[in-house]
């Protein structure tokens, strides 16, 4: 990373009326760096993206790019700014290929700026080409932008800030219009614009989004930057705490589904604080009885979060000596009893060649013989199940695939299995929780599903998060289908995969695919990982 | 899960010769252009039929040139009209252009620079109401209603309030002479405007700058954020209105042989009247080259239909103002109409 920055800003405030939307912000960028801005609606984090487009002129400050002030939306565009912004602000009557080439227009002669002519026919060439790279298709790109829905408009505004070399790309959250697929895109271009040497500024609601892919993190509050961590070195925790400007901080993953009334009394809680900071900031005065009720929350609230870290705590533990159970069970099993069982038929088959032994007693010998092979290929399985041998020294993906291989031939149902190509060893909880969520979730297809395919697919949807996908095309959800109502009827399979997946911090889905069957979406954080992207 | 795409897939479009002409009959056929053209056949017919004096090369040749300069300026209105302004100084820029060529040349200049001069005159008119609309955000209606205000004060400072007479025959020879084409005289100015509605259509149609034209009332913040310098295109037009202003100017001052400060009173509205009737929104984003011709045209044909027909005179300013009115009106309709 150069020490140079490529932005800079200086005590830069925006006042609308006597409303400050931007108070005092220093933030610098760096060459290929991806910085995120943190904001509650209304913290101020699209008038800062409108600043630093040169859309909005400073009330006070300034913004320098690459040395120079900043002063009109066409200088940065010039110096390789390009923004994307909420709402994309595309001209309505004009055709998609001109919105994209919108200031950027190819043609004859390419130096006279407004007497050009504009060449269609290239324009078209290279649109199709940059709408491909998005995976965004037209039937016409004579289409006026006015006629496409909110989603292809945003995109076609996607499009049209990669039509030249740009340094920096701003984005103030666009993800708003867009569908989770496009949403992806998103994502994985911003990583492809940061390998290619391009500074992001990366405005979201989602702090998700924010986590997987930023370099660093900006916290907006009431338009006062309140915090600047590093991504590698916060935790979401951190980010949620500088968010919203409270003294308790911890953001638990709701693990307990009966804890419902617990949320709703924190909620409450802060609710509370914030009218009480209100009070505080208008009346310029401490109501006792008000304070008093708010201490009382407060532990209330401190109490009930305790609890839930100790509960979060202990299933954990559980869940851990569980696995470390399973593994002393399996190498007794394996060590011991397959051993001592393999040994027996050894010895009974040296009594089976002795030739003083009658023939109908060899003929039994061979079916105890038989008898004992299975158990231990029975017991081997067993093993296989407590702890799929294969995953200490293999890794994940070799585990899963003896693992789908052999569910398959068990049950006659075929799965189809979609790893990442850039799979890399993880943690050894995080694998073995993987593995253990594909296992649940092929087992619930077995008992309930009554599906003629499967498919488990797993992805990495940025650096730091892995998707894990199970798919099947049977009965799929019932309606009304509701996860706290399958633990009273004493099914656990899809409570174990959404508990594992809150302890590492991730978020389930389940819902019923438009071709029938359920599908299982899981989302797991994880430890950064290097992306082997840069060889392509 | 991936495998998503909004619509099918695309399929490539060829433009073909009759697309790429697009800016010659596009404007023909266009619905607002058609209806004008037949109007202005339909008028003309009734009048060859109502009166022997109307179909005459002579009276042809005379309304040509009568509507060639409000043409002129109108073309420059229109771009203005279609971002969304509307420059009311028009009439008295008219006036100056041809009252500075006429004091150059009163003055030994010889004609080329003195033309140079009025049309500088109208540019530097524009640049002024351009500037203040563009970089101080300023409404054009006020400040285009104080540059008229000023440039008629100027021309009465600099005359006394007396008229210019006595200009060069090589100067009147622009507003006067015909040029034959065949059997057909046609006047100077009018093929001075023939040759400028080519030159505009063409700027307005296949140009870049034409394209942010007519974007820029509808579509202002995307020109903006895409880069464009939205302000000094904003001059850029005012100016080239002012230019187109100053052309008919002195084409008109050639014309009469005389330069007053008080002449083309009033022209601003028929100027306005001729880019409205010929298809220009008020509300902007609309309007063609060859539409502001036709609307000049019929304005003019009407004009001197009815002094034909015997019409009292004192009644045709309200009937022109009543075809103005029923033009806007259609305006607005369509407007509603398209949502």
């Amino acid at each position: 990373m150069s020490t140079k920055p490529l932005l800079r800003t200086v005590n830069l405030s925006k006042v609308f009326g006597t409303l400050p939307a931007v108070q005092r912000v220093n933030m610098e960028v760096y060459p290929s760096e991806v910085v995120g801005l943190a904001g509650q609606s209304g913290s101020g984090k699209s008038a800062l993206c409108t600043l630093l487009a040169g859309l909005y002129a400073p009330t006070r400050g300034s913004v320098f790019f690459a040395g120079r002030r900043l002063k009109s939306p066409s200088q940065a565009r010039a110096l390789g700014i390009e923004v994307i912004h909420q709402e994309p602000d595309l001209a309505e009557q004009l055709d998609i290929s001109s919105n994209i080439f919108l200031g950027r227009e190819i043609g004859w002669p390419s130096a006279g700026r407004w007497l050009k002519v504009p060449h269609r026919r290239r324009m078209d060439k290279e649109a199709t080409r940059i709408l491909t790279q998005l995976d965004v298709h037209f039937n016409s790109l004579r289409e006026k932008v006015a006629n496409l829905s909110s989603e292809q408009r945003q995109m076609i505004a996607i499009a049209r800030a990669m039509t030249g070399p740009s340094r920096l790309i701003i984005i103030d959250d666009p993800t708003l219009l867009l569908s989770f697929p496009y949403q992806q895109k998103l994502l994985s271009l911003i990583q492809t614009w940061q390998q290619q040497g391009t500074a992001v500024i990366f405005s979201s609601n989602n702090l998700d989004h924010l986590l997987a892919v930023t370099d660093r993190i900006i916290v907006l509050r009431e338009g006062r930057q309140v915090a600047n961590h590093r991504t590698d070195e916060t935790s979401r925790e951190e980010i949620v705490a500088a968010l919203v400007g409270t003294n308790y901080r911890e953001q638990l993953t709701p693990i307990i589904w009966a804890l419902d009334s617990y949320y709703r009394a924190r909620k409450q809680a802060e609710e509370l604080c914030h009218q009480h900071a209100l009070l505080e900031r208008d009346l310029a005065a401490q109501d006792r009885v008000n304070q008093q009720l708010i201490d009382q929350l407060t532990k209330q609230v401190n109490a009930l979060d305790s609890a839930n870290v100790a509960l979060q705590d202990a299933q954990r533990r559980l869940l851990t000596q569980q696995e470390e159970e399973h593994k002393h069970l399996a190498r007794e099993i394996h060590d011991q009893v397959i051993q001592d069982l393999l040994s027996i038929n050894y010895q009974l088959e040296e009594i089976k060649v002795d030739e003083n032994v009658a023939a109908t007693l060899k003929h039994e010998l061979t079916d105890a013989r038989d008898s004992i092979r299975e158990l231990v290929d029975d017991l081997r399985h067993i093993c296989g199940n407590l702890r799929p041998p294969t995953i200490d020294s293999l890794g994940l993906g070799a585990a899963l695939q003896s693992y789908t291989h052999d569910w398959s031939r068990r049950t006659g149902v075929p799965v189809t299995l979609d790893l990442d190509a850039h799979l890399r060893r993880l943690p050894e909880t995080i694998e073995l929780s993987i593995f253990r969520i594909v296992q649940e979730g092929l087992s619930n297809v077995r008992k309930h599903a009554h599906a003629s395919a499967a498919q488990v697919c797993l992805k990495h949807t940025s650096p730091r998060s892995l998707m894990i996908s199970i798919a099947d095309n049977g009965r799929g959800l019932t309606d009304g289908f509701d996860l706290s109502t399958l633990s009273a009827e004493g099914h656990y399979g899809l409570l174990g995969i959404s508990e594992r997946v809150a302890l590492l911090g991730g978020r389930v889905r389940l819902h019923n695919q438009a071709s029938g069957g359920m599908l299982i979406l899981a989302e797991i954080p994880h430890p950064r990982v290097k992306q082997p992207n840069g060889d392509r | 899960m991936n495998d998503n795409s909004l619509t099918t897939p695309s399929t490539s479009e060829k433009p073909n010769l009759l697309r790429r002409l697009s800016w010659i009959w596009q404007p023909l056929i266009g619905r607002h252009e058609l209806g004008v053209f037949i109007l202005l056949l339909a008028v003309g017919a009734l009048l060859s039929l109502g009166t022997d004096t109307f179909l005459t090369t002579n009276n042809l040749s005379n309304i040509s040139r009568a509507f060639s300069w409000i043409a002129i300026a109108a073309f420059g209105q229109s771009m203005v009209m279609i971002i969304g302004g509307v420059d009311l100084s028009v009439g008295a820029v008219m006036a100056l252009s041809g009252l500075v060529s006429a004091l150059c040349l009163r003055a030994g200049i010889s004609v080329t620079p003195a033309v140079a001069a009025g049309l500088l005159t109208g540019g530097l008119a524009g640049w002024v109401n351009g500037t203040l609309v563009g970089h101080v955000k300023l409404p054009p209606f006020i400040i285009t209603l104080a540059t008229t205000s000023i440039a008629r004060g100027i021309m009465f400072g600099l005359t006394g309030g007396w008229p210019v007479r006595n200009l060069p025959q090589t100067f009147r020879a622009l507003g006067q002479y015909d040029l034959l084409l065949g059997p057909v005289p046609v006047p100077m100015p009018v093929l001075f405007m023939l040759g400028l509605v080519v030159l505009v259509s063409l700027l307005m149609s296949q140009t870049v700058l034409g394209s942010y034209i007519y974007t820029l009332a509808s579509s202002e913040r995307a020109l903006l954020v895409s880069g464009v310098q939205v302000a000094r295109l904003k001059v850029l037009v005012y100016t080239l209105c002012g230019l187109l202003t100053a052309t008919g100017g002195v084409l008109m001052t050639a014309r009469l042989g005389v330069a007053a400060p008080t002449a083309a009173t009033g022209y601003e509205l028929d100027i306005i009247a001729a880019s409205v009737i010929g298809g220009a929104s008020l509300f902007g984003g609309v309007g063609s080259t060859l539409g502001v011709l036709l609307g000049a045209a019929i304005m003019q044909m009407l004009r001197n239909g009815l002094v034909l027909a015997g019409f009292p005179a004192y009644w045709q300013t309200a009937a022109i103002g009543t075809m103005i009115l029923a033009f806007i009106l259609l305006d607005y309709w369509r407007r509603q109409r398209e949502g």
